[in-house]
């Protein structure tokens, strides 16, 4: 399959001489017409910087970035402002238009485009109704919670119809409950439309939400990429592993044998450790757990003590597997 | 009733009672005196924002990073005009601007000649105005209009000023009022106005009654200006939600 966008070998350096910042480092990443595409990293990876590269609200210091096969930097500005129209933007803080009215704010892209105001206001309505917010058109930005303000940028954002849609840190400031309903409309958006989601974020919760395939970025760099399963289920790169597993820093004694615990969304309220210890007669220790109660799901991994014997552990970890929403290795 | 008040006004002891309320009291003199107290500034204020709205535009989108940076030594310049301008006392700048004046409107004195060197004046102020609520918006904001393929023109029409709007506003009632000040001042320069009634009438020819009367009138109308601006300011902005 042809990739929709290409970055090719793509570096961005800030600033000269001693004062350099080398922000990005020979990235590279295809991303497929129809997936929604997280790329994660802790603050300071270049997240932000890569993806507006991708748009060139950033220009890079090195490398390509190909929409459908074309160089947008070898574009005149007027032609890339015509392809930035086909890639829409939302952002951690919204940034909508405080003086002028929900509506209004989503006829913005269709204004630039020169459609005609009578057409571009009936557009902006059946988008209201998209993103559920059908009763706020005379409602100004100030008026709203940050998740109503989410869904007006989204609405904005498609009103354009464009073919992918960046996501920088979308969701950082919003709670875990609006994060969700954000996820659900980006999937929706994504499976009726059709468009190429590329999600910006810092929190692994999004991209085992919403993500087919996650690239991380680390220290400028892309450390790995691919299927979110894999990435998630066995890092292969430090920083996956970080990531995936934030709290604790690796096993300083490698003699401990040990199981991560993976919580992926779907695991129930089970007291899943009390039921393995009076279960199968174990004890085990927790050694580190970062996991996250997200409407009564569970999210997140935890590292567990495994005793020495082979046939124990096995059974252990079988017994973990077991559980709905819950993968358990050794590593 | 104007007998009445000289004689209240001689039994406090003042002087030239009856010349002073007769002066007052004209139907022409202080109408016309308001009249050109507002209309050499307002008019000033006009040309002032033509110059300098652009210039306060420039000065924002222009700097290094800004949304269309211009050559540094063009900055350089521009700021150093503008602070050039704004460093030379107005009296003296009046004078300076005197050759200006008659080469524009063929006198240097007069009402509508303080026009000249008012503008003069306040077109620099304004452009720092104009550019002081320009940096107030959100750079996010811009970089999402950009994302959107907003050309730099259309960030200035559509989304800096139109975002600013409130703080423009209040910024246009300081410069009204600011001028109407200098204009003031000018009417000991041969403008006209309540400015020049106080300083020449009541000032020097020991009218103070006159005096106190043209301050206290000065007083309201920038009272007057200074409401119509907030309310003006406070209607247009959208993100007060308790009016």
């Amino acid at each position: 399959m042809e990739p929709i966008i290409e970055i090719k070998s793509l570096s961005k350096t800030f600033g000269e001489g001693q004062n350099q910042v080398e922000a990005l480092r020979d990235v590279s990443l295809g991303i497929n017409p129809g997936e929604i595409f997280g790329i994660i990293g802790l603050s300071g990876a270049g997240k932000s910087t890569l993806v507006r590269c991708i748009n060139l609200l950033e220009k890079p210091t090195q490398g390509a970035v190909l929409f459908h096969g074309r160089d947008l930097m070898g574009l005149k500005e007027k032609h890339l402002r015509l392809e930035r129209r086909k890639i829409s933007m939302i952002f951690q803080s919204f940034n909508l238009l405080e003086q002028r009215n929900c509506l209004d704010n989503i006829c913005f892209p269709m204004e630039l485009a020169g459609i005609p105001r009578k057409q571009a206001r009936e557009k902006a309505m059946e988008l209201l109704h998209t993103v559920g917010l059908p009763d706020k058109a005379k409602a100004y930005p100030v008026q709203l919670s940050g998740g109503q303000k989410q869904r007006i940028a989204i609405a904005r954002a498609l009103a354009s119809d464009p073919e992918v849609l960046l996501c920088d840190e979308a969701t950082s400031a919003l709670d875990p409950k609006t994060t969700d309903s954000i996820l659900k409309l980006l999937k929706t958006i994504n499976r009726e439309r059709g468009i190429t989601i590329i999600i910006i974020t810092h929190q692994m919760s999004v991209i085992e939400q919403i993500c087919n395939r996650v690239a991380i970025l680390d220290a400028g760099a892309v450390a790995e990429i691919g299927a979110v399963e894999d990435v998630f289920r066995n890092p292969q790169s430090r920083a996956g592993r970080r990531l995936v597993s934030p709290a604790m820093p690796l096993p300083v004694d490698e003699s401990i044998p040990m199981a991560r615990i993976a919580f992926n969304g779907n695991a129930s309220s089970d007291p899943i450790i009390a039921s393995l210890t009076l279960d199968l007669g174990v004890k085990v220790s927790i050694m580190g757990a970062d996991t996250r109660n997200v409407d009564g799901k569970a999210f997140g991994t935890m590292l567990i003590s495994l005793p020495e014997a082979e046939e124990k552990k096995t059974e252990i970890l079988r017994y973990l597997n077991a559980f709905d929403g819950v993968t358990a290795e050794e590593v | 009733m104007t007998e009445t008040i000289t004689a209240l006004l001689e039994s406090w002891g003042v002087n030239k009672a009856a010349e002073q309320v007769s002066f007052l009291f004209d139907p022409v003199n202080i109408p016309f005196a308001i009249w050109e107290t507002l209309y050499a500034p307002l008019c000033a204020t006009l040309f002032a924002y033509l110059i300098g709205l652009p210039l306060g535009i420039l000065l924002v989108t222009g700097e290094e990073g800004g949304i269309r940076p211009l050559p540094k030594s063009l900055m350089g310049l521009i700021n150093t005009i503008i602070n050039l301008l704004r460093s030379v006392p107005f009296l003296i700048l009046m004078v300076l601007v005197f050759p200006l004046s008659r080469l524009i409107l063929g006198t240097s004195i007069g009402t509508t000649a303080t026009i000249i060197p008012l503008t003069v004046a306040a077109a620099p102020y304004v452009a720092r105005l104009v550019e002081g609520s320009l940096r107030e918006i959100d750079r996010g904001v811009v970089e999402a209009a950009q994302s959107m393929g907003c050309s730099t023109l259309q960030i200035v029409t559509k989304v800096m000023l139109p975002e600013c709007k409130p703080s423009l506003i209040s910024g246009a009632t300081n410069a009204t009022i600011t001028i109407l000040g200098y204009g003031a001042m000018a009417g000991s320069i041969g403008g006209g106005g309540l400015g020049s009634i106080a300083l020449m009438r009541g000032h020097g020819r020991g009218q103070t009654v006159v005096m106190y009367v043209a301050v206290i009138l000065l007083v309201i109308l920038v009272q007057i200006i200074q409401s119509i601006g907030t309310r003006l300011c406070v209607k247009t902005d959208k993100r007060i939600t308790h009016k």
